[in-house]
């Protein structure tokens, strides 16, 4: 290793403390005590058992599993659907339709929060799951179809022809042939979706107005804000939440990458 | 059957296809943007709406908060090419590939896993008083500076824009790393044949072929510069102190959700969208004109 390469790997090293500091904050914090964490010294799993009677975790766990698979279901469902029409098929209206889509990527949240709060609790949607799960697959399919569009555009028409001209419906081209090839960019779609649903707090925060309904990053952010803060139980509370989409992230890097930088082109 | 008979089933069918995602966007995002609109030009008590023209916009406009708001987001641009840079030279580091790089580029990307609750909630007590960012002044022997960044207006926003580089620096460096695997190396050789030194080599024959991606990362960090900050903000400060760290999107939160003033709201993310429009317009023609 020459003297280039050593300056390039402790940078790297020191780098990576920098980044991996608050994953060691959280984990050595939450084994602490109140009282260590406020000077005391020792570590006890104290916090660990205050966890459960400071914020409904399991619930709030699966109340995350349950949204976040609720909106990523419609999204897959409408995203590849579209996107299919959208590559492989030439109408008037197409360019339109793809126009809107980039269009309704530009969309802010904020900018449209107020109306949509008032349309979905006029149609009583806000005291259980669905208000929330509208509103991430609506933030979501725009995206999606994007991504699901230019991979469709990278199957080639020849296939898509001879299996009509074989005497396969449009709809079974799709079904039996499409589909099945497109599973990396769904993939790409579903980790997507996932991480960022499972880390939102303000859709959370209005639209699952249900305490009981809560996602576990809508518990702890209310947690974080509310009075009493014991500050080594929400990093144990933190860890939970992080820990699935950490994993997730772990196994498919890859996919999360290509969903990242998908909007610059080739 | 024919192939006008196969066409004509499949644009049928293209046409069921397409309808599901299209009207559902329109209803969730399509209407309420017209409707914020409506709403921004009326006054909104909690059980009706009455018409009040444009005199939102006028107050807004002639209110200091709104200005200092405004003035929050421009600060908050001086990180974007902070949040740029940096990332780039760590990723032309780990394009170096050198020892357990590959490691490092997994250590690197993480937090984009994280939930800015979390990040944000560790980032509080790192710039807390007693907390470790004034550990580290005393280890290096500047314990007199001793910070309290949280407590003062300006402060507070440099603590919220540092956390926002520290969880950009992921993103951008896979957009850097994506880039850079697509480089032409012979064109470097054929820099060097001719007489390059290594500046000359980044800055003529590198930076060019990076363009693009600067570019995407610009519009990236941007675009969560201005929209994605609320549970940063929400976690760490509140907006305050004061209005320190109040930015347009969490103005509309508060607006809205705090104050119940559902007109104020809809105007002012009616100029979040008409800012980053306006960004996502530049950036197609930037990229129209140079192609």
């Amino acid at each position: 290793m020459n003297f280039k390469k050593l300056v390039t790997f402790i940078s790297m090293l020191v780098f990576s403390l920098v980044m991996l500091y608050p994953f060691y904050f959280m984990i050595e914090t939450s084994f602490k005590s109140k009282e260590q964490f406020l000077g005391a010294p020792g570590h006890s799993l104290a916090s660990w058992r205050k966890l459960t009677s400071a914020m409904p975790i399991w619930t709030q766990l699966s109340n995350s599993i349950i949204v976040c698979s609720g909106a990523i279901i419609i999204i897959l469902l409408l995203s590849t659907l579209a996107g299919f029409s959208l590559a492989k098929t030439r109408f008037r209206g197409t360019p339109y339709f793809f126009l809107g889509i980039i269009g309704a990527m530009l969309i802010p949240l904020h900018s449209v929060i107020i109306p949509a709060y008032v349309n979905i609790s006029r149609l009583n949607l806000l005291g259980g799951y669905w208000g929330a799960i509208l509103m991430y697959a609506a933030l979501g399919v725009p995206f999606a179809t994007f991504l699901m569009t230019s991979y469709f555009r990278g199957l080639p028409d020849e296939l898509i022809e001879a299996s009509i001209v074989d005497g396969l419906s449009f709809a079974r081209v799709f079904l039996r042939i499409a589909l099945p090839l497109s599973i990396p960019a769904i993939a790409t779609v579903v980790v997507l979706q996932f991480i960022q649903i499972w880390c939102d707090l303000l859709v959370g925060l209005l639209f699952l107005q249900n305490p009981a309904n809560r996602t576990l990053t809508v518990g702890l952010g209310a947690l974080s804000a509310g009075r009493t803060t014991d500050i080594p139980v929400l990093m144990a509370g933190s860890l939970i939440s992080a820990l699935p989409a950490i994993i997730v992230y772990l196994i498919f890097q890859r996919q999360l990458a290509a969903g990242l930088t998908a909007g610059i082109g080739k | 059957m024919s192939k006008s008979a196969l066409q004509k089933e499949k644009s049928r069918t293209a046409l069921l296809f397409g309808i599901p995602a299209l009207l559902f966007v329109f209803l969730l995002l399509g209407i309420p943007i017209l409707q914020s609109i409506y709403y921004s030009m009326t006054k909104w008590n909690g059980l009706s709406t009455y018409w009040i023209g444009p005199s939102t916009y006028i107050k807004e406009f002639s209110n200091p908060i709104f200005w200092r708001v405004m003035q929050n987001n421009a600060l908050l641009l001086f990180s974007v090419p902070v949040a740029i840079v940096v990332p780039m030279g760590i990723a032309f580091l780990l394009n170096e590939h050198v020892y357990g790089w590959r490691f490092f580029r997994s250590v690197y990307f993480l937090p984009t896993a994280i939930s800015w609750v979390v990040i944000g909630m560790v980032s509080l007590r790192f710039f807390a008083q007693e907390g470790l960012l004034n550990d580290l002044l005393k280890g290096i022997g500047l314990g007199f500076i001793r910070t309290d960044l949280l407590s003062s207006e300006r402060g507070a926003l440099a603590a919220v824009a540092i956390t926002f580089i520290w969880s950009m620096v992921g993103t951008n460096i896979m957009i850097f790393l994506t880039g850079m695997s697509n480089l032409e190396i012979s064109l470097n050789e054929a820099g060097r044949l001719d007489g390059a030194n290594n500046y000359q080599i980044f800055r003529h024959i590198t930076l060019p072929q990076l363009k693009r991606f600067i570019q995407f990362s610009f519009v990236i960090t941007v675009i969560s510069a201005f929209t994605a900050l609320f549970s940063l903000i929400f976690v760490m400060t509140g907006g305050g102190p004061g209005f320190g760290t109040t930015t347009l999107e969490f103005f509309v939160y508060q607006s809205a959700f705090a104050k119940g003033d559902f007109g104020t709201g809809a105007m002012l993310g009616l100029i979040l969208f008409v800012i980053m429009a306006g960004l996502g317009v530049a950036q197609l023609a930037l990229t129209k004109s140079k192609d």
